[in-house]
């Protein structure tokens, strides 16, 4: 029972690490990103993790969540947790829409999905509809900015999210996902429901990054397309989850520190250098060290929460 | 016979890939606790007929009808819950998952219903138990294999399909395979066997299917097999018009 | 106005046929998806702005110093990566990964090296006046980079069916493990096949400032899309394939742009999610057999 446990404290002391840090740290629109990176590189986790599914276009459930947010506030005069639920709501329905993609191998799944994500970039950013959208020329919230709440919210997801992966860790459910990527024919008849199993996995990662999505219209509340569905919002939740070493709690939390701090410190001034260095990790974590960070632990027999 | 009486009923059942007729109208019965050997040349079928029966591949014709239901186009894991598990040619445990894990997934998802298995000891006879902690991607392939049969069993079938399951194994681990298939047939458990090894086959069996080209060609022991004009010219050669 | 769009989609067609042509030859010799295709791409594409900035040169003669020093370039990077990323359980899925990696990096060195400013070379280099066709004018430049893709598919044909080693090619792209077990040395054949693979993306790099207009060193990823959406529809594994969905895919990306121009941008994507949903086999492909 105590490995529950430790994934549990570890979980507690990231949340509440976070939600003391305002009070510690005055930046807190950067610690809103890390809260975010976390959510992200996490709800990532559980697709990618558990199930083997790497979705490249994670970042177009981060965008339904954020236009979900935006045209809930600006057409339906909805406040803040209203359109969080539809944000949410759009990233899920997104997903359903997408499931079919899972008839597709891993390499095929990871192209469409990127490709998918694009293809609803294109259609929010259109210009023919920017009488719903606003189209390419962004939106603009400013009557719910309040970015306490917003950053509360933003740390509850987490907690959502956080507690969700240490389910799936010590759950026979997150078992019955970890054989499916093992072995989808041996899992089937093992009993396990593959259909059923990779589409709640997927429909819990699409709804994190609908939330994540959501928090950040909320907490920004001036944003253009481009910056809701920016690939960048999936690549680094990918590399910050491999780095780390998905499957695990710790993984995808060290990669967002560890990485997240690297870009804050070096990447914003000057964002090649840190393209470069995260490109290289990239290369060479797939050659020596696919399993992450956390594997030079784990291979010698000791349990990482 | 009253139709009651059958485990599983299989009636003209066909798999083509192309234009190739894997499966050209196989018919045979089973009846609960019976082990039938399904045996063959290589091609004519057999495996095919497994991954058919176990909803690996959707059948083009014909049906499959078990405890009186039809089941052709059910999906693996409703057939698991069903009382029908099977195991691999070549096995695929779940590697990153402990053996203790593997039987556990197994157990918890695809129990057929009547008693609870009892993991520790199932494992204990297949000797596994001292593994249980171990990974999966550690034991050797024929303890690959075992586990596989573990991950079956566990599920508490009453139909189990066999496939290949000597191929890889040592004379001695073949022996006690053949015990263990037979004890487990003896309490009630109905198997459909493919093996090339005649030995195996023979030790394990009530009764055997001959398969050729998709068709079978003789049903009934091993040793009326073994005398049949047909099936001698079908193993001895496919040359003389067979 | 249709035929207009037809026949120029007839020439953008061509052209992507040399945008997939490369990664589809990488795939189907190494089962491996390079992701880094598009930006081996904008490297050809600047090494023309550059040769074409400074000497003056000619983007042909670009286009015949990326065929070299591509290929070139290809062994050792081919034979630091791919031999050891085969080894892996997932290579397929992991290659995504790797070369995605490599993507980053290219593009990161490259702008680090020259800046993210937009680069263009003027159209009138390769000849003035529009050339017209069936009584429809083309500009000169279009028609000229897809000859040059023409020729550059038909070389790699030529290589692929009438020399010995792109018949070991063909051999490797059959079967990997009976080319092995035949005693062809699989690692030389899939070097040079990955060294013309992103040699072909640099020659369709060299024409990309006039088939595609000012290119950036971010240019990358828009191209992989495309040219997945090409290789695809034209079959994975099959180089002669994408001949057909790089015409499907041009001709395709005109009539939207003639018709219904604002939405042009979505057809690569929807194409490729389409394909791979409906048809995962591509247009050319037999359903496989599994026994």
């Amino acid at each position: 029972m105590h490995r529950v446990f430790n994934d549990l404290g570890l979980a507690v002391l990231v949340v509440v690490a976070m939600a003391v840090a305002p009070s510690i740290y005055s930046n807190q629109l950067l610690l809103f990103n890390f809260v975010m990176f976390l959510s992200l590189a996490q709800g990532l986790n559980v697709i990618y993790g558990f199930t083997g599914y790497l979705p490249f276009g994670y970042v177009g459930f981060f965008g339904a969540g954020a236009y979900g947010f935006a045209l809930a506030v600006m057409h339906l005069g909805f406040g803040p947790p209203g359109a969080m639920a539809v944000g949410a709501a759009a990233a899920v329905v997104l997903a359903l829409i997408l499931t079919p993609l899972f008839r597709l191998s891993g390499a095929y799944f990871a192209i469409a999905n990127l490709a998918a994500a694009q293809a609803v970039y294109e259609v929010v950013a259109n210009p023919a509809l920017e009488d719903v959208t606003k189209g390419p020329y962004g939106v603009s919230l400013s009557g719910v900015f309040a970015p306490n709440a917003s950053y509360a919210a933003a740390v509850a997801i987490l907690a959502f999210t956080l507690l969700l992966v240490v389910w799936l860790r010590n759950s026979q459910f997150g078992l019955s996902l970890r054989a499916i990527k093992e072995d989808p024919i041996s899992a089937a008849m093992a009993g396990v429901s593959v259909v059923r199993g990779r589409t709640i996995a997927w429909l819990l990662s699409a709804l994190i990054a609908g939330l994540v999505g959501g928090s950040f219209a909320w907490e920004v509340s001036v944003f253009y397309p481009e910056t809701a569905f920016s690939p960048q919002f999936s690549i680094f939740a990918v590399v910050f989850a491999l780095f780390g070493g998905t499957a695990t709690l710790t993984g995808p939390l060290l990669g967002v520190f560890i990485l997240y701090g690297v870009y804050n410190w070096i990447g914003i001034s000057v964002p090649q250098y840190f393209q470069l260095i995260y490109g290289t990790l990239i290369v060479a974590l797939v050659l020596f060290l696919p399993n992450g960070l956390v594997s030079l632990l784990t291979r010698r027999g000791i349990r990482v929460p | 016979m009253s139709p009651d009486a059958k485990l599983l009923h299989v009636e003209k059942l066909e798999k083509r890939f192309g234009g190739f007729r894997a499966l050209d109208g196989v018919s045979f019965d089973l009846l609960p606790g019976e082990v039938l050997g399904l045996v063959g040349p290589n091609g004519s079928g057999k495996t095919t007929c497994i991954n058919v029966i176990s909803g690996l591949y959707g059948g083009d014709g014909g049906q499959v009808v078990f405890e009186g239901a039809r089941i052709d186009g059910t999906a693996m894991h409703k057939l698991a819950r069903l009382g029908i598990n099977r195991t691999f040619q070549s096995p695929k445990p779940f590697l990153s998952l402990t053996v203790r894990e593997n039987v556990e997934i197994s157990a918890r998802y695809g129990h057929a219903g009547g008693a609870a298995i009892d993991l520790d000891g199932l494992l204990a006879s297949l000797e596994l138990d001292a593994h249980a902690h171990r990974a999966a991607e550690d034991l050797n392939s024929a303890q690959q294999k075992t586990l596989d049969l573990a991950r079956a069993l566990a599920t508490a079938p009453r139909l189990l399909l066999v496939d290949e399951l000597a191929a890889g194994l040592n004379p001695a681990e073949l022996d006690r395979m053949a015990i263990r298939l037979r004890t487990l047939a003896d309490r009630g458990m109905a198997m459909l066997v493919v093996e090339h090894l005649m030995g195996f086959i023979d030790k394990v069996t009530d009764r055997v299917v001959v398969l050729n080209a998709g068709r079978e060609i003789f049903g009934g022991t091993l040793a009326q097999a073994t005398q049949d004009p047909d099936v001698i010219r079908v193993f001895l050669g496919g040359s003389h018009g067979g | 106005m249709l035929i207009g769009a037809l026949l120029s989609g007839l020439v953008f067609g061509l052209y992507f046929t040399l945008v997939g042509l490369g990664l589809n030859l990488v795939f189907g010799v190494m089962r491996i998806v390079n992701l880094a295709h598009g930006d081996f791409l904008m490297l050809g594409a600047f090494a023309a702005y550059w040769m074409f900035a400074l000497f003056g040169l000619h983007p042909l003669y670009a286009a015949l110093a990326v065929l070299v020093v591509f290929v070139v370039l290809g062994l050792p990077i081919y034979y630091l990566i791919v031999p050891r990323l085969q080894m892996a359980r997932d290579a397929e899925m992991l290659s995504i990964i790797l070369f995605f990696g490599l993507s980053q990096m290219i593009e990161a060195v490259t702008s680090i090296a020259f800046g993210t400013t937009e680069r263009s070379i003027p159209g009138r280099v390769l000849g003035t006046g529009p050339v017209t066709i069936l009584g429809q004018r083309l500009p000169s430049a279009w028609v000229f980079g897809a000859a040059v893709s023409a020729i550059a598919v038909a070389c790699v044909y030529l290589y692929l069916y009438r020399t010995r080693l792109g018949s070991l090619t063909r051999a490797v792209m059959v079967s990997r493990d009976e080319a092995l077990a035949t005693g062809i040395d699989v690692h030389r054949v899939s070097a040079l096949a990955f060294g013309i693979g992103i040699a072909l993306a640099g020659i369709a790099g060299v024409f990309a400032p006039f088939m595609l207009g000012s290119v950036t060193p971010a240019l990358g990823p828009e191209i992989n899309v495309a040219a997945f959406a090409v290789i695809v529809v034209g079959t994975l594994g099959n180089p002669l394939g994408t001949v057909l969905g790089g015409i499907i895919y041009g001709v395709g990306l005109m009539l939207m742009q003639t018709y219904f121009s604002s939405w042009a941008n979505i057809l690569p994507n929807l194409l490729l999610i389409a394909v791979l949903l409906f048809r995962p086999e591509g247009l050319l492909g037999r359903a496989t057999r599994r026994a």
